[in-house]
């Protein structure tokens, strides 16, 4: 092309130019619908359902602090096998409470609360239960629900 | 009476009696009471047909057979006062108030036995309630009122004034004297009462006082019938003031770890603290407030600088614990401002939120290790809860860092686009050009 | 001239083309909108400038109906869901955040621009004869875009959103005669509720859709058919000689520069989504007081505050109502604005009574909307 006029190469330049510069600016917006369009690793808000753990993550008569959106939730095994799920924020002072496997009750180390199975304030300060939860399990996942 | 008859009677008797038992158990709120075993029924007494058409004084008992859990649970006027329930229709008291037949008004003196004639029997109550106490009166008699009684003391409360004296509700009734809600201002009738108390030097604010609380708050305005009133410290019968050496285990009844640490503290540490300190020198006995951070420490709110003096182990403790509650409340509050803040800027904390309800629960935790009065313990939870509030400002300074990313990522967006435009320009210009060139 | 590299894969692909618009041709007859693409030409003069402002509207719209498609994606039109699903959406969604703050920015813009393009045709007079219809259509999509702002502002469910729509609608309520009514239509009920949730939301994504459609359809075959207005001032001087017609090709050289002002918006609002990316505030609590210095968006602001400064009574009638007739009737005289040129001007110079007016109008409206945005008790 050494004779070409060095118009005609700067009018290829532009053309290379402003092709090249609008593919990337288009590539650059399809590139981020593309992403957003393709279905996030969790297909929805967990704000009334999450998965707790796996089924054989708990032994019977053993309890666990799992994440409810941005709250801590107590899931619990029972003795025959079965589980049960409740908020785990202390209606008293909102500490975080436990499972107690040796009193199968639930406490608050803060001002020794206790709660039975189905969330109801039994001893100490706290003025009301604790939020019950469903539990299902489904293909092996611990599937925790609110009511 | 012929044998047959006699079965006859019995047997009507025995259907009676037993109908009498089919009634449902929430008796308390039907409209007839059941019916007495002997005698007339409880409202058709010549006592109540009597006195229902006196007036004044003597009409007051009968106003209240609907809600006096004495008449509704089937005992009428003769079965406290004596006396013959069937005579006297004629309008002639003579024969009703019959002295023979058991007839009295009691003096106040004679009051507490008076009710305890049935209330200090356990085979009588049990019939009523078989989980009804019978130890009133011998509780009684260890109070200040009580003991007042016995001398002599008119003035001294009995039952009556307490629990009413013929309108007398269930104590499960929320209408009653006696009803959590309304203990307060039962005792405050005659302690809140400068004229009358003057005489015994007993101080009259205790009321005032008590409004003031976190406990009457609960009570009053949430209510939550768990909070405290005056007979869940003092007694309700045995009322006396908690022993100076007892105001822990009195208060420990409800705040059980607390009193927990403190004697744990009393045996590590070989004290004997029960004299000097209990838990009315720090929070107040009838005005208990909100606990607040200045109450640690050394500052000028605080309760340790009372007995602790600067230079000496508990002051400079009490300091410490202040300082580390400062630093853990302070950073609690940075890390959630952090993450407010990028939370609305659209950046996902939640996982972070969640890990942070630890730092808040060891804040808890360290306050309530404060009762120990032990820095090492003190320590542990102040320190993890530094840790995690820690990990919590981290965590909000990664969120800023992935705005500052996406801003970054803009920018070079910005570029290409800038880029587009030099290129559209050029492009105008070069087709507007003359085509010669 | 040397034939470019390549120029046999080029002939080729030249063919391949030339034999899909035969295709095309055949089934469609797409020749005649490609003559009439080709022919198109724009006047230039001093004034040519104001003309982008139309497309750069359209293409602020249809920016805002991709970014809303993309939004409806994740979205969920309850009360219990509204938020969280927006939530969601900007954090867990990969560049959620960006679609939402382009959308949330894209609007501001669409109505700045779409106020500057009105303004601009009413200076440069390009309503005249035979365009009144354009006019008119061009008023009612204005109406339909803040009725867009409006519906759509409530859609995240937050307590900004909810509280300015309790008073938006309140000020319905307030119309005679039919203002109980179209509160209740609007609010689907009696007070701001899920359920007015619900309906905004099919306003948002259908009705006006569906209506802005059709009128957006008139406006541009209007605009295709009348072609570009020129102001009567380079009409007058072409008229005497004074400058030569210009015209460029609408194809490639309008729509070029037309390309670069789309970009630099595209810019504009990407640099707004990375440094000031719209807040989603706090959910909504119907039973929560308001909190201090609730406002609509900035567009509706000068109503409200004119709203907000008439005295409770004059003369016997109802400030609001008053004030509420008044902006009708302003909206309606501005509507009419063609048949009133021609009415109070049959010549061709306009009065300058209407110039003088609208500018007051126009500092009226910045006043009152600057006037909203002091702090409290300015």
């Amino acid at each position: 092309m050494n004779g070409a006029p060095p118009g005609q190469s700067r009018r290829g330049f532009l053309s290379w130019f402003l092709g090249t510069s609008i593919g990337a600016m288009c590539a650059s917006i399809l590139y981020p619908v593309a992403r957003y369009i393709s279905p996030p690793d969790v297909p929805e808000a967990q704000t009334s359902r999450v998965v707790a753990g796996r089924a054989g993550d708990l032994k019977a008569n053993e309890g666990r602090i799992f994440r409810f959106g941005n709250q801590p939730g107590l899931l619990i095994r029972t003795e025959d096998g079965g589980y049960r799920a409740l908020s785990a924020t202390c209606t008293h002072l909102n500490c975080t409470v436990q499972y107690r496997s040796d009193l199968k009750q639930i406490w608050c180390a803060c001002h020794n609360g206790m709660y039975d199975l189905s969330g109801k304030n039994v001893s100490g300060p706290p003025p009301r239960p604790l939020e019950q939860y469903t539990v299902n399990v489904a293909d092996g996942d611990i599937v925790v629900s609110k009511a | 009476m012929s044998a047959r008859r006699s079965v006859v009677t019995l047997f009507a008797t025995g259907i009676l009696l037993s109908m009498g038992g089919l009634r449902p158990a929430g008796a308390l709120l039907a409209a007839e009471p059941p019916r007495p075993a002997q005698g007339p029924r409880p409202l058709e007494t010549s006592c109540v047909t009597c006195h229902a058409q006196l007036d004044g004084e003597l009409l007051e008992p009968t106003r209240h057979t609907g809600d006096d859990i004495h008449f509704l649970k089937g005992l009428s006027c003769h079965d406290c006062h004596g006396g013959n329930p069937a005579a006297g229709g004629d309008g002639d008291p003579t024969a009703a108030h019959d002295p023979a037949k058991g007839w009295m008004k009691p003096t106040r003196a004679q009051i507490p036995g008076f009710c305890a004639k049935c209330h200090a029997d356990a085979a009588f109550m049990k019939r009523f309630d078989p989980r009804a106490r019978v130890d009133q009166l011998s509780e009684y008699r260890t109070s200040v009122h009580g003991k007042k009684n016995a001398a002599g003391d008119e003035r001294a409360a009995v039952c009556v004034d307490c629990h009413g004296v013929h309108g007398i509700r269930a104590i499960s009734d929320p209408r009653s004297k006696v009803y959590p809600t309304n203990v307060a201002d039962t005792c405050a009738h005659c302690h809140a009462d400068a004229s009358l108390m003057g005489r015994y030097f007993i101080p009259t604010d205790q009321f005032a006082e008590y409004k003031r609380s976190v406990h009457h708050h609960a009570l009053d305005e949430e209510g939550d019938t768990s909070a405290p009133t005056c007979n869940d410290c003092h007694g309700s019968h045995g009322a006396v003031p908690p022993g100076v050496e007892n105001v822990a285990s009195v208060c420990g009844s409800c705040h059980g770890r607390e009193a927990t640490l403190f004697r744990e503290t009393e045996a590590k540490k070989k004290l004997d603290l029960s004299a000097c300190i209990q838990c009315t020198v720090c929070h107040g006995n009838h005005a208990v407030l909100e606990p607040t951070d200045a109450m640690l420490g050394v500052g000028p709110q605080s309760t340790c600088t009372g007995c602790h003096s600067e230079g000496e182990p508990g002051y400079k403790a009490a300091a410490q614990m202040a300082e580390d509650v400062r630093r853990l409340t302070g950073k609690l509050a940075e890390a959630n401002g952090l993450l407010d803040r990028a939370d609305r800027a659209g950046v996902e904390v939640n996982p972070d939120r969640f890990a942070l309800q630890k730092a808040r629960d060891q804040l808890v935790e360290a306050k309530v290790l404060a009762h120990s009065f032990d820095l090492e313990r003190f320590n542990v939870a102040a320190n993890e809860g530094i840790a995690s509030a820690d990990a919590g400002i981290a965590a909000g300074r990664r969120a800023f860092a992935e705005l500052r990313y996406r801003r970054f990522g803009l920018s070079l967006a910005l570029v290409l686009i800038a880029a587009v435009i030099v290129a559209l320009a050029f492009k105008v210009r070069q087709i507007e050009r003359p085509a010669a060139e | 001239m040397s034939a470019p590299p390549g120029a046999a894969g080029a002939g080729g692909a030249a063919g391949a083309a030339a034999r899909l618009l035969a295709w095309l041709e055949e089934r469609l007859g797409i020749s005649v909108l490609l003559e009439l693409g080709r022919e198109k030409r724009v006047p230039r003069h001093r004034h040519t400038l104001w003309y982008y402002l139309g497309g750069m509207t359209l293409f602020l719209f249809g920016l805002q109906v991709g970014t809303g498609i993309l939004l409806l994606l994740y979205y969920r039109p309850s009360a219990g869901e509204a938020f969280e699903s927006v939530q969601f959406l900007m954090t867990k969604v990969p560049f959620g955040w960006l679609v939402r703050s382009l959308h949330s920015w894209s609007a501001n813009l669409l109505i700045f621009v779409l106020v500057l393009h009105m303004f601009s045709v009413f200076f440069l007079r390009a309503y005249r004869r035979p365009r009144e219809l354009t006019w008119l259509t061009g008023i009612f999509l204005l109406f339909l875009m803040m009725a867009f702002g409006f519906s759509g502002y409530l859609l995240p469910w937050n307590t900004l959103a909810f509280f300015a729509t309790q008073v938006g609608t309140e000020v319905a309520g307030a119309l005679p005669v039919v203002g109980h009514f179209a509160l209740r239509m609007l609010r689907g009920g009696e007070q701001v509720t899920g359920g007015t949730l619900t309906r905004f939301y099919g306003f948002h994504v259908a009705v006006l859709p569906a209506l802005t459609t059709v009128l957006l359809l008139v406006h541009l075959v209007l605009v295709q058919k009348h072609g570009m207005s020129v102001p009567p001032g380079v009409e007058e001087r072409q008229r005497r000689g004074a400058e030569p017609p210009r015209t460029m090709p609408f194809v490639p050289n309008f729509l070029l520069r037309d390309l670069i002002g789309w970009c630099a918006a595209l810019g504009v609002l990407a640099a707004l989504a990375a440094f000031l990316p719209w807040e989603l505030g706090s959910k909504a609590d119907p039973f929560a007081p308001a909190p201090a210095g609730i406002r609509p968006e900035w567009y509706f602001c000068w109503m409200f505050q004119t709203l907000k400064i008439l005295p409770g009574h004059i003369l016997g009638v109802e400030g609001e109502i008053l004030g509420i007739l008044g902006i009708g009737v302003a909206g309606l005289l501005w509507l009419l604005v063609p048949f009133l040129d021609r009415a109070v001007a049959p010549a061709r110079r306009r009065h300058p009574a209407f110039a003088i007016v609208v500018w007051a109008a126009i500092a009226y409206m910045l006043v009152m909307t600057l006037w909203v945005y002091l702090p409290a008790g300015g």
